[in-house]
């Protein structure tokens, strides 16, 4: 599903990402991605959202080259990856319902089929009931679930989460890890990066350790151990 | 393009204030192009009412033939310089002496006392420009032309058309860099205003991003919203001009001895006007949200 091979990517002669990096990914894997900060961690998820390009190596999106793709082709990219971040991300002058919507529309689906669509996945993550409120009006773990119900509503095949829970409490990084069990039971891909010890401990699923822009361990059911 | 038009409703409605702001500021900015509008329409209506007020007469001698007279009222007219030109004959130029010393009978008695008529005829010309009647007088100022014309006017009013020419090109040059310089502070201020405006949806536009949206589809909605901000602004500019020389009018009509002036000219030139206006200013919000969004697309 993701395939990196000897990636690497160097910002300035002292400041380096990623180094040599190989790691691959299988369909429906979960996979934690943890290391301390500065280790490269944020630089791969940009790099599998084309928010980055490598300065060498090959990065491969179910079988995707996407190492050199065009400005062009990075919305049809974002389209078939869901991705959630720690500060959530939503559209601040959007509701709950229109930021779900939103990652539908820029797609260009149909009007009808947005409107029977959006219910379901707010639903899935338990907010049907406030879909008319706005970011602001919703909690921290609330504002979370909505970035996943958007990042799940066109199926991608993989999500990738940069942090999701950073700036969560403990009862509601629980809430949002086990949506990420949950929907990674369906099938889906998931990329979790985190530093959080806790939610990797409890996992018990692959753990890439990433240290100074190098892998450093990949445990198929792995602890975190920085 | 529905979406387009609905996200770009949507924006307007819910950034409000920004929207707000915004229109206020093109309103503010026309208004300042409009105002210059109405200094000129004046400075022209001033300047053209001095150089109206501008002719010189040419004098013919009481002994001058009428061949005489029409070969040099035919030369005059052969200059395109020349606007307008007006024959006096002696009995007419007589009855306009009279009437202007009606109150002074000595001079009405000693006219009397010489029996025939001691006044030439007259020509009166107009040139399109002030600076021209150095041109037709020195082009009259020839030996064949010495023995009939007695005088010309222009000698004593020389100074006045110079002095008047000089006013006028200043007045005129003055009011082109006025324009231009409004022009570059509007310029620079909806400049700005758009920028701001879009700096403030920096995060909004790189979410869309990450969302899979395209630039157009990002782009869509400032660009009718740019096209909605023009429509209103000029609108109601247009409307607080309108009733603003409606108020003016009255007070010009006064000085200028014309009714409606600013009016007239407003209706004259309202689709010059608000066309001008309205392109120049979706132009001016189109290429500066492009070129401020443009930072942040290539994010």
């Amino acid at each position: 599903m993701i395939t990196l091979k000897n990636l690497s990517k160097e910002y300035s002669a002292d400041s380096i990402g990623l180094r040599d990096v190989d790691l691959h990914i299988e369909p429906g894997e979960f996979v934690s991605v943890v290391g301390q900060s500065g280790t490269g961690k944020t630089t791969m998820v940009k790099i599998l959202i084309a928010e980055e390009k490598p300065s060498a190596g090959v990065v491969e999106i179910g079988g995707w080259d996407i190492s050199d793709i065009s400005a062009h082709d990075i919305p049809l990219l974002r389209r078939q990856i869901g991705v959630i971040f720690q500060d959530f991300k939503l559209l601040t002058k959007k509701t709950v319902a229109e930021n779900v919507a939103f990652a539908l529309e820029v797609a260009g689906e149909a009007t009808h089929r947005i409107i029977q669509v959006v219910p379901r996945v707010l639903d899935i993550v338990g907010l049907l009931h406030k879909l008319d409120r706005y970011p602001h009006q919703l909690s921290g773990g609330e504002q979370q679930r909505v970035a996943i119900a958007r990042s799940l509503v066109h199926r991608p095949k993989i999500l990738v989460a940069d942090e999701p829970t950073g700036n969560l409490d403990s009862i509601n990084t629980q809430e949002i890890i086990e949506i990420l069990k949950k929907i990674n039971e369906f099938g889906t891909t998931i990329l979790l990066v985190t530093h959080n010890r806790e939610v990797v401990n409890h996992l018990q699923r692959r753990v890439v350790t990433l240290h100074d822009g190098r892998i450093i361990s990949d445990e198929h059911v792995g602890k975190y151990r920085l | 393009m529905f979406r387009i038009i609905k996200f770009a409703l949507q924006d307007i409605v819910r950034n409000m204030s920004l929207s707000f702001m915004t229109v206020l500021i093109l309103i503010l900015m026309l208004l300042s192009i409009n105002t210059l509008i109405v200094v000129r329409v004046l400075t022209d209506e001033s300047i053209r009412t001095v150089k109206d007020q501008i002719d010189v007469s040419i004098y013919f001698d009481v002994d001058a033939s009428e061949e005489q007279i029409q070969e040099v009222r035919d030369y005059v007219s052969a200059f395109p310089e020349v606007e307008q030109e007006t024959f006096l004959d002696k009995d007419k130029v007589l009855a306009q002496f009279k009437e202007h010393y009606n109150q002074d009978e000595e001079i009405l008695a000693s006219l009397d006392e010489l029996g025939d008529n001691p006044l030439g005829p007259t020509l009166i010309i107009k040139t399109r420009e002030p600076k021209d009647y150095e041109k037709i007088i020195r082009a009259l100022s020839v030996p064949e032309y010495e023995h009939i014309i007695e005088a010309k006017t222009f000698g004593d009013t020389q100074k006045a058309i110079d002095r008047i020419h000089i006013i006028t090109t200043q007045v005129e040059r003055f009011s082109y860099i006025l324009t231009a310089l409004f022009a570059l502070i509007s310029f620079i201020i909806i400049f700005n205003t758009i920028r701001v405006a879009i700096f403030t949806q920096r995060t909004e536009i790189g979410i869309k991003r990450l969302v899979g949206a395209t630039s157009w589809f990002i782009r869509g909605p400032y660009l009718i919203e740019s096209f909605v901000f023009s429509v209103v602004s000029v609108l109601i500019s247009f409307f607080i001009l309108h009733f603003s020389l409606k108020f003016l009018d009255p007070y010009i009509a006064v000085v200028f001895e014309q009714d409606y002036l600013l009016s007239s000219y407003l209706y004259a030139h309202v689709w010059t006007i608000v066309g001008v206006e309205f392109f120049a200013v979706l132009l001016l919000t189109i290429l500066s949200s492009g070129l401020a969004m443009q930072r942040y697309l290539n994010k």
